[in-house]
């Protein structure tokens, strides 16, 4: 029994090890980009690598700011993602709870459109889009960056499945004989009990409109429109990159998220693995 | 007469419903329209025509553009290259992120430890990530050849190698992906009920065996989630391709053209609009019928044991 | 008399006092207007930015630049300019300009400037590159050739006294000058080959080699039609001297660093690339030891390299298109076209510069700005199916040059003779081929 406990146990620690050692792979492109980028030029080209920079320096950061107005590309992005994230948030509970609860003609063929369109690509039909923001003079403006991520399929979906398996009908039909609407429905008892589910797709929707990049690459023609990704290409020459430069512009653009993510992992990690439980 | 004003309010009420529905729902099908129906339908019209997006010239070919990709090399080498990749991808994390979930299942202090660190890749925007490993990748300053060279493994051209460039491309998509499905799997497995477990136990059943008769086919709603997201995800990859191929110390455009590269080279670098919208065409009937099987398979395996 | 006098004074004084009215009128208008300039180049940014500042100083129009890189900026221009949501003025290859121009997307120049692209201020080569149907259409901006880069301190500590003539020769320095680690790992590349990647540039490095050996990519027929011109003796050369640089003779890897950031640092002894790596140079490795020389002539052939102009370009939707092609004019005046070349290290296309105080400055540009006598241009034709044509050849290249089974010369042949037929086949699909 003993034997048998022991054995359990270095069973264990392999576990912790491997899992360690994963957990090492998972962080390593990230620390060596934050590591890279406080290096001098003559440093990021030497061998073997120094994983610690010898003399830490800022000077790519100064440098990437002087190149674009980086402060500018970083609350773009954030006003881009927020006006995403809100609008997705709202629709998606919207439509979902339609989706869910209601019956109507036309809304198998319309939820099978939502999500069949959802996997085409983008990069399928964004000139045709283009095509179109142009009749309405929506080129070079923020409304127009935005307005292709003002909903999100999957966030319908998600949405969806939550009303469907966690809100009683009975508690709607509740609603109904005290005499409520169906918007004082939705507000009063399904946004509330639907928390955790619509911050799961507010999470999607952020990551989404934080790192979109090939659509406003088309539809900005101002500097001042450009969002941080975009921004990035500012150090990525056909020719020449600046790998200094480049790493600093990607660590302001990726320590937002990662702010966030620390501050409400636990929230994050379980809200979004909640949107897989309901299939 | 009571019971007739009792329909005539039902009537009503059913009526003020269905209008509600179409009130609510209107601004979202309305935009839902605008930027992805007709879009999408123009996009497959120009299938059908020859147009550069530049003139305003714009003669109907019928079938040429599809015809013209079935002989075309690009387009069936993206279609085998982007298979490869998803399938190797949405493979590999799923394997690995099982197991890894299993084992972070049993109480530990240091599970939410692990989920946050693991979950790091799937928040993080896939521009500087990708520009992240294309550093790290690089043959003569990157930390992976360092890696390799401090264990006595000889240095790997991790991009410029045509036979390695596409499975570099796989690491880094199972690296991004493998902490989402891992928490995923990780709360199915605790939401199974203890006691189904326990029962197994006491029946003497090996923890191997509790893994294949009750986790694994309790999971499969969550299996068949991960799976088809993932694939879906893995067809669309674009990203990565167009950093990495970026610049001469690259990886060479063969051995890593996917679809939507390949839809993107011909949309906007030869200026083959039509071509190009019948491929991605081709693309979206390739995974709606990937999403289809795999449902179909999973339905199928549901309704065996029963 | 003296009231005629008067009265032609005071009309005089009127006739000034109106034109001065109307030129104050016509100053507070040009303020009015803004010009959008777009640009592939981000390194030209800092001399657009100063000639947009003089601009704005002389005319009070603003000026707003936009860049991109290469590949971002040809993909806006072809979605913003046939949408009419384009710049004004924009830089760009005369590939998209000529897709363009048959769109009606840019139309003949006024007078002023077809005027002065005629004149002595611009070569007639470049002239007539840009010259449609009897036409003229924008105006040349960048002169491009490639020449030959050496680090004669590799050269010098090889004991080689100067860069070779011919590829022949240069193979052989090459394999003096490449190094190699205990392991057997290259560290220093005798030449830089483009050898990885993707798109139309590994071809254009590929006609480096393959036009002084005797072939071309194309060759037109006289009658408006092409066919391939590579599935020859040169095009079969032309391959065999880049296996075997890689494979044989083992000068170059394509695991090493290469380009301009490789002979930068020291990692390669020969390159051959544009000017603007001179700009490079000057601003990340001011101490390095190099010289420029011509592209080696193959064999006894006469020395070639490849032509390509870079133009400005007025969109025909511009709704200020007199101010934009005013601003145009002023930007290619013979000072701006000295200030473009100090600011980018890319040579401007004007013919009529006086460049000696540049060369005082930095010798090396000589053979960029006046190219050895006897050095033969080849152009980049002028149409819309060429990047295609380029980017499906380089599709193939890459593979090949590490396929150890095309030492085969079968093999190798056979391989050249695909890759040619594609190229046919391109030319039908746009219905440009004709033998």
């Amino acid at each position: 029994m003993a034997k048998q406990r022991t054995l359990a146990g270095i069973g264990i620690l392999a576990c912790h090890a491997i899992l360690m050692l994963g957990a090492l792979v998972m962080v390593m492109p990230m620390a060596w980009m934050f590591v890279t980028a406080f290096k001098s030029a003559a440093e990021i080209a030497i061998w073997p690598p120094v994983f610690f920079p010898r003399e830490w320096t800022v000077v790519n950061f100064f440098g990437a700011f002087e190149t674009a107005p980086f402060h500018r590309f970083f609350i773009n992005s954030a006003v881009i993602a927020l006006v995403s994230t809100a609008s997705v948030m709202l629709t998606s509970l919207i439509a979902g709870t339609v989706f869910a609860k209601y019956q109507f003609p036309g809304r198998g063929l319309l939820f099978g459109l939502v999500l069949a369109t959802a996997i085409v690509p983008f990069e399928a039909y964004m000139i045709p889009l283009y095509i179109q923001l142009v009749g309405i003079d929506w080129i070079n403006t923020y409304q127009g960056i935005i307005l292709p991520y003002l909903f999100m399929a999957f966030g319908i979906f998600l949405m969806r499945q939550h009303v469907c398996s966690s809100i009683p009908t009975e508690l709607m039909e509740a609603g109904r004989v005290d005499g409520a609407g169906e918007w004082w429905i939705l507000a009063r008892v399904i946004a509330p009990l639907s928390g955790n589910a619509l911050a799961a797709v507010g999470i999607f929707a952020f990551i989404q409109g934080w790192g979109i990049f090939i659509w406003p690459l088309l539809i900005a023609n101002d500097q001042l429109l450009f969002n941080m990704e975009l921004g990035l290409t500012a150090f990525q020459f056909a020719f020449s990159a600046d790998i200094g430069k480049l790493m600093a512009g990607s660590v302001v653009s990726v320590v937002p998220m990662l702010i966030v993510f620390l501050l409400l992992r636990r929230r994050i990690i379980e809200n979004m693995a909640l949107t897989g439980i309901k299939g | 007469m009571a019971g007739d004003t009792g329909t005539l309010r039902r009537f009503f009420r059913r009526r003020r419903i269905i209008l509600f529905c179409y009130v609510a729902l209107l601004p979202v099908v309305a935009l839902f329209f605008y930027v992805r129906i007709i879009p999408i339908g123009f996009s497959f019209l120009l299938s059908f025509y020859k147009w550069n997006l530049i003139s305003p010239r714009r003669p109907f070919v019928g079938w040429d553009n599809y015809l013209g990709l079935l002989e075309d090399e690009n387009f069936i080498l993206a279609l085998k290259n982007t298979s490869i990749y998803s399938f190797s991808t949405v493979a590999l994390s799923t394997c690995i992120a099982l197991p890894l979930a299993v084992f972070l299942s049993r109480k530990s202090r240091l599970s939410a430890f692990y989920q946050t660190i693991y979950f790091l890749p799937v928040i993080t925007p896939m521009v500087p990530v990708s520009i992240a490993w294309k550093w790290i990748y690089d043959y003569n300053y990157g930390i992976l050849n360092y890696g390799l060279s401090l264990v006595g493994l000889p240095s790997v051209a991790w991009l410029t190698e045509p036979s390695i460039a596409l499975w570099a491309l796989v690491i880094m998509g199972v690296w991004k992906v493998l902490g989402y499905n891992m928490v995923l799997f990780l709360v199915g497995i605790r939401n199974i009920p203890a006691e189904y477990l326990e029962a197994a136990s006491i029946d003497g059943a090996s923890d191997w065996q509790r893994f294949w008769r009750i986790t694994l086919p309790l999971l499969r709603p969550i299996l068949l989630y991960v799976i088809v997201t993932s694939t879906i995800n893995a067809f669309n990859v674009f990203t990565q391709v167009y950093v990495m191929t970026l610049g001469s110390q690259s990886a060479p455009g063969q051995a890593v053209r996917m679809l939507v590269f390949d839809i993107y080279t011909n949309g906007f670098q030869f200026f083959r609009m039509g071509y190009a919208s019948a491929e991605a065409v081709i693309l979206t009937l390739i995974v709606l019928g990937l999403t289809v099987i795999q449902f179909t398979l999973a339905r199928d395996k549901e309704a065996k044991p029963r | 008399m003296t009231q005629t006098q008067i009265g032609r004074r005071s009309a005089m004084g009127l006739a000034a006092g109106a034109g001065l009215a109307m030129a104050a009128g016509r100053k507070a208008k040009a303020a009015d207007i803004t010009l959008n300039i777009w640009t592939g180049y981000p390194e030209l940014v800092p001399w657009y930015k100063a000639m947009g500042a003089e601009y704005t100083k002389a005319k009070g129009t603003q000026i707003n630049i936009l860049s991109t890189s290469l590949r971002e900026h040809e993909q806006k221009l072809a979605a913003a300019v046939p949408t009419g949501t384009g710049p004004d003025v924009f830089d760009v290859g005369q590939i998209l300009g000529i897709t363009f121009i048959e769109a009606g997307l840019v139309k003949p120049n006024p007078a002023a400037v077809d005027g002065l692209l005629k004149s002595a201020a611009y070569r007639k080569s470049s002239a007539e590159q840009f010259t449609t149907d009897g036409k003229t259409y924008g105006l040349p901006m960048l002169f491009s050739t490639p020449a030959m880069f050496w680090n004669k301190a590799h050269f010098k500590e090889a004991g080689l006294d100067g860069p070779p003539k011919t590829f022949q020769q240069k193979m052989d320095y090459a394999k003096k000058l490449t190094k190699f680690d205990a392991t057997g790992k290259m560290t220093r590349s005798g030449m830089s080959l483009r050898l990885s990647g993707q798109g139309s540039g590994i071809a254009e490095k590929f006609r480096f080699i393959l036009e002084p050996a005797g072939g071309t990519l194309i060759v037109p027929n006289g009658k408006g039609k092409f066919h391939q011109g590579y599935d020859n003796d040169a095009g079969r050369a032309a391959l065999k001297y880049y296996i075997d640089a890689v494979q044989i003779d083992k000068v170059d890897d394509p695991k090493v660093q290469h380009d301009a950031a490789a002979f930068v640092a020291g990692n390669t002894s020969m390159l051959m690339r544009e000017a603007w790596v001179i700009g490079e140079i000057k601003e990340k490795a001011p101490n390095l030891d190099y010289g420029v020389a011509p592209i080696p002539a193959w064999g006894s052939g006469p020395h070639k390299t490849l032509l390509q102009h870079n133009g400005l370009w007025v969109n025909a939707k511009s709704k200020n298109i007199d101010a934009a092609y005013d601003f145009m004019l002023f930007i290619s005046s013979k000072e701006a076209s000295v200030k473009l070349t100090q600011l980018s290290g890319w040579v401007a296309a004007r013919a009529d510069v006086d460049w000696s105080p540049l060369l005082k400055d930095i010798p090396q540009y000589k053979e960029f700005v006046s190219p050895t006598d006897g050095v033969q241009f080849y152009p980049e034709p002028v149409m819309a199916a060429w990047n295609e044509i380029e980017s499906r050849l380089a599709d193939r290249l890459p593979g090949a040059y590490i396929d150890a089974s095309l030492q085969d010369p079968a093999k190798l042949a056979a391989f050249i003779k695909a890759a040619a037929a594609q190229t046919d086949q391109i030319l039908k699909q746009n219905d440009l081929y004709g033998t």
